[in-house]
């Protein structure tokens, strides 16, 4: 994440060391939205991969009495 | 409920698909339960931490009023303020010294060939520099608060703030007097500031 909004947010070339306005704000956008892309992805995965758990027992199921 | 999955769900779901095929099957359905594995559970890739990452020199935390603080500081109420503030004074300075080389001062219509008195004149370059200072307190609060809220709203720190506020303003203060004097003092301001930002970086 620092990685990712760093290289984003921040501007390569850059002559003082305290974080302008703008950076900070767009820092703050970057960390809200990465948090929030990492918190519906893994919900979004979690239900998929039960879905999927689902699935393969259906068809364990299915070929265990076939 | 992810982590559980055996490895078997590969080669569960893939006969199925192939027999449905013809010379080429049908690639087997992603495995949601294996990406999670991949991405967040046992089979991630292990990442080299890059010490300064995460702050390799440690800091203190700070404390909850340290914060407050610097947020009041960084905000653009504040920065309007001192901008208004350091314009009134500036203001006040340039006021009094052009006073003070102008030869009209303590001129009194009625009597134009007295001169003035001290008091008269003293009065004089005081109101022509309250009257510099507000102007300039204004100007240059209504600049910074504009540079402020552009700047937060871009979320970049370039010169083109300047530019895009120093047009705003310029505008605001020409438009009273018309639209082609909002026009050219959008004009005039925003290069002006633009020269300054260019000085300055």
């Amino acid at each position: 994440m620092t990685q990712a909004c760093h290289r984003k947010c921040v501007p390569p070339y850059y002559k003082e060391a305290e974080l302008s306005k703008g950076e900070s704000v767009c820092l703050d956008r970057c960390v809200a939205k990465y948090l929030e892309v990492h918190e519906r992805m893994g919900k979004k995965l979690t239900e998929l991969s039960l879905q999927d758990e689902e699935l393969l027992k259906r068809m364990q199921q299915g070929t265990g009495t076939a | 409920s992810g982590g559980g999955c055996p490895r078997p769900v590969m080669a569960a779901m893939s006969p199925p698909s192939s027999s449905s095929g013809g010379p080429e099957p049908p690639p087997p359905p992603l495995q949601y339960s294996l990406l999670l594995q991949h991405l967040v559970g046992e089979q991630r890739r292990p990442r080299a931490w890059d010490p300064t990452a995460l702050g390799g020199i440690p800091s203190p935390p700070k404390s909850e009023e340290q914060k407050m603080v610097e947020r009041a500081m960084e905000s653009c109420a504040f920065k309007a303020a001192l901008a208004c503030v350091g314009g009134f004074v500036l203001g006040g300075a340039f006021g009094v010294f052009t006073a003070g080389i102008d030869t009209n001062v303590g001129f009194d219509p009625k009597d134009p060939y007295r001169t003035p008195t001290a008091k008269e004149v003293l009065k004089d370059m005081g109101q022509r520099g309250i009257s510099y200072a507000k102007n300039f307190a204004i100007v240059g609060a209504m600049f910074s608060c504009t540079e402020c809220v552009v700047e937060s709203y871009r979320g970049k720190s370039d010169w083109k703030n300047s530019v895009i506020s120093g047009c705003i303003t310029g505008g605001a203060i020409g438009f009273r007097a018309g639209l082609k004097a909002g026009v050219i003092g959008c004009g005039g301001f925003a290069a002006f500031s633009a020269a300054i930002d260019y000085y300055l970086r």
